[in-house]
């Protein structure tokens, strides 16, 4: 017998797909922030603005604890649902 | 229906298989953990960047330093030399002429390669990307440099060039 995942799962066959592609999309997204901030972080702490450099250090921190967060929606593997 | 723990390859057979397509594929679930393993490798370089400069803050030049004679440098000439603390810092010793001396850290500010006066441009000049500063206030004029070259005062006192950290 069914359950609901498997029927909704089976009702949209593409949302794994669309999921992973979103998924890495805001990966991507946030990373090329990060590498942004540690950048503008490297040229302010030279110039000694400590500001800056703690205000990127929280933003970064931000979008890496986004970026574990959303590693709870990861879909599971094709192949471990083919075998259920 | 109950699983087959035979069927299941066990996880330290799954990282090393035998065949090469499969060590060298990388699947989009493992993709996504890579990108937020750099996520975290590049907030805490973020957070480096904070620890190290509260931790570490650069203590600024301290007392005067004797560089040279006055007559050693002649007008339009500069003279290099080093001042030892916590790191050796590279400057470059500029006679203006009319009395006017400068003295400015040698290190450019977009990479870091030796600047140098220009007497004939009457600037100073980044040979590497062809960066100009002003040799009065160390203002950038053109070029790539972000910032303006890092000053000392320069006090002339019985014919003997001493160096002291700028007052601000």
């Amino acid at each position: 017998m069914s359950d609901f995942r498997q029927s909704q799962n089976e009702a949209h066959p593409n949302k794994t797909n669309t999921l992973m592609t979103g998924i890495i999309f805001l990966l991507i997204l946030f990373v090329t922030i990060q590498i942004w901030f540690l950048f503008g972080a490297l040229n302010n702490a030279l110039q000694e603005n400590l500001n800056f450099a703690i205000t990127t250090a929280l933003g970064s921190l931000v979008f890496a604890f986004a970026s574990f967060w959303l590693l709870k929606y990861l879909p599971e593997p094709i192949k471990r649902k083919m075998k259920k | 229906m109950s699983k087959d723990p035979n069927s299941e390859i066990p996880k330290c057979k799954q990282d090393f298989p035998i065949e090469q397509k499969e060590a060298t594929h990388v699947s989009r679930r493992e993709f996504a953990k890579f990108l937020t393993l750099l996520s975290g490798a590049l907030a805490v370089g973020n957070t480096a960047i904070v620890v190290k400069s509260l931790a570490f803050p650069e203590k600024p030049l301290e007392g005067e330093h004797a560089i040279c004679m006055e007559s050693e440098v002649g007008d339009g000439d500069s003279f290099m030399f080093e001042i030892e603390g916590s790191k050796t810092i590279p400057y470059l010793l500029i006679n203006l002429g009319n009395g006017e001396w400068r003295a400015f850290e040698q290190k450019c500010t977009h990479l870091s390669c030796a600047v140098k006066y220009r007497h004939d441009l009457g600037q100073i000049e980044c040979p590497c990307h062809k960066g100009y500063f002003n040799p009065r206030t160390g203002d950038v004029i053109q070029g790539p440099p972000p910032r303006p070259l890092p000053q000392l005062e320069v006090v002339i006192r019985e014919g003997q060039v001493f160096v002291k950290a700028q007052q601000t």
